[in-house]
């Protein structure tokens, strides 16, 4: 355990010692809800309504806050996966006495944690100014939790990615699908409730929705029943998402080949 | 017709490098497209609630995104290091470039390809076909902002990562500067106020290969002619202008370096 915690905490320290790189990254939060505050006001103004679907202006921004907070604090860790793998260091990594998934696991985390705090810090101010005060302390407390798992998902999806460098070696592109997926399907860019019908019911059933809606969803409108559904079909897919990179991983390892030394 | 000669030769060794990697290059042509198709599904459903914003439907925003995504794609394609010039002013491997009797500028920008941009391309072509403003006069006004977009893309990606030549690595300012104009640049700028479309005009004038071209494309005016053909110019004299400035302080290590 304390070998992991020793590489989230490096991970972590990285991150601080290139400040103006993590500061970059903060301004996208930025780009992003200026974008959107533009698009929303004007679609409201337009529309005549003050709320759509049940949500308001100040809600429909606070929504893309916490969602592209989490966007921007998801782990990569394909492109290291995928890195090692090509350049033939994931050699090095697998003779070490960690596990190669826990050792990744370990790394996203510290990657992504300073990078959720800062987006949050810097989402917060922006939001604040052009929306009004956040959501209510059960919203951020739901959002936080829904998180965890959010995190999770995201992270075994990074995984059988950065996997998939063992049979393909160039896996950009499917991050890039994978990451317009959840741009779209997971609600990021458009909360769920303003979906046909039709296509509700199709993403609910993917684990999208959980990446991202239900976070965000909660922090905004705070509901201990949508919290209990959020919740549960977060770990099932988790469950299943984990026993996926379990079984990939295993399939990894009989394939690799490493030349030379 | 010398820079043209040359220009073709690279396009030409960068093509056969492609093919070396042909499926790992046609794989990234069809992610592209695909990742291009997925992200426009949101004004898919946006328009789908909203039908019409300001005057802006469905197929103005496919125009948009066919002339946006053409521009950014030719760009990528056949001058793919106006992303990363930064990069190659701060560690010192212009000497390659200064070493050969060619235009500076020019080499090293065209000496990268990004398959991607090809997938780009492909999409942009294809969002313009099914926009429905294809006709004669609207194919050639398409056209035109498309190599007005290039000319706007590049030079403004090259003036900011000029500023290298000055303050060293400026990665973290280049991917800030990328990302506001290619996000920007998919928006119509009816979404914002003033000051805001002042900024996409000029500072970020991501403006210019999106919103302003689209609407030249819709209907042809004086105006949109005047903003798309004069706007590519003025930043094309500038970019060029600040890198060869830049350029007179450039100063390097020995390290041996090949390009490749």
């Amino acid at each position: 355990m304390k070998k992991y915690l020793a590489v989230i905490n490096m991970q972590f320290i990285n991150n601080i010692a290139y400040p103006g790189d993590f500061l970059g990254r903060s301004v996208s939060i930025a780009v992003f809800l200026f974008i959107f505050a533009g698009l929303w006001k004007t679609t409201f103004l337009v529309t005549g309504t003050d709320t759509l679907n049940g949500l308001t202006f100040a809600n429909l921004l606070w929504y893309l806050m916490m969602a592209e907070t989490i966007e921007l604090g998801r782990p990569r860790i394909n492109r290291v996966i995928s890195e090692q793998v090509k350049n033939g260091e994931v050699a090095y990594i697998l003779s070490k006495p960690y596990n190669f998934i826990l050792y990744h696991f370990s790394f996203g985390l510290g990657d992504s944690l300073l990078r959720i705090i800062m987006n949050i810090i810097v989402g917060v101010l922006i939001t604040w100014l052009l929306a009004g005060p956040p959501p209510s302390p059960l919203g951020w407390v739901m959002a936080l939790t829904a998180m965890i798992g959010a995190w999770l998902l995201h992270f075994c999806m990074m995984a059988l990615i950065g996997l998939a460098a063992f049979l393909v070696e160039e896996t950009n592109s499917f991050e890039l699908v994978y990451q317009k997926m959840v741009f779209v399907l997971g609600g990021m860019m458009l909360p769920l409730d303003l979906f046909p019908e039709w296509l509700q019911r199709i993403t609910r059933m993917l684990p999208f929705p959980y990446m991202m809606y239900a976070p965000a969803r909660l922090f905004v409108k705070p509901d201990l029943s949508l919290f209990g559904q959020m919740l549960a079909g977060q770990w099932i897919w988790v469950a299943v998402l984990v026993f996926a990179v379990a079984l990939a991983y295993r399939g990894s390892e009989k394939v690799l080949t490493v030349n030379g030394g | 017709m010398k820079n043209l000669k040359f220009l073709l030769a690279l396009w030409r060794a960068n093509l056969q490098a492609a093919m070396e990697f042909r499926s790992a290059f046609l794989t990234q042509i069809v992610f592209m497209v695909i990742n291009n198709g997925a992200y426009f599904m949101f004004w898919y459903l946006y328009f789908d609630k909203f039908k019409e914003v300001r005057g802006w439907t469905l197929h103005d925003m496919m125009l948009l995104y066919g002339i946006a995504a053409t521009a950014w794609g030719m760009a990528a394609y056949f001058f793919g290091h106006f992303t990363t010039l930064g990069e190659v002013i701060a560690q010192g491997r212009l000497d390659y470039y200064l070493s050969l009797p060619k235009p500076v500028l020019l080499h090293v920008l065209a000496s990268k390809s990004i398959g991607s941009g090809m997938g780009d391309i492909l999409y942009g072509v294809a969002s313009y076909l099914l926009s429905g403003y294809l006709t004669g006069d609207g194919f050639l006004r398409y056209l035109l902002s498309v190599l007005a977009g290039v000319c706007i893309f590049i030079s403004f990606l090259t003036i900011i990562q000029s500023l290298s030549f000055w303050l060293g690595n400026t990665v973290a300012l280049s991917q800030i500067a990328l990302s506001a104009m290619l996000t920007f640049s998919l928006y119509p700028s009816v979404l914002f106020d003033t000051t805001t479309k002042f900024i996409l005009l000029t500072i970020i004038p991501a403006a210019l290969v999106g919103t302003v071209p689209a609407e030249f494309v819709r209907s042809f005016s004086w105006q949109s002619l005047l903003q798309v053909t004069a706007a590519s110019a003025i930043f094309l004299v500038l970019a060029v202008t600040v890198f060869h400035s830049g350029l007179r302080r450039y100063e390097s290590g020995s390290a041996i370096q090949v390009e490749v």
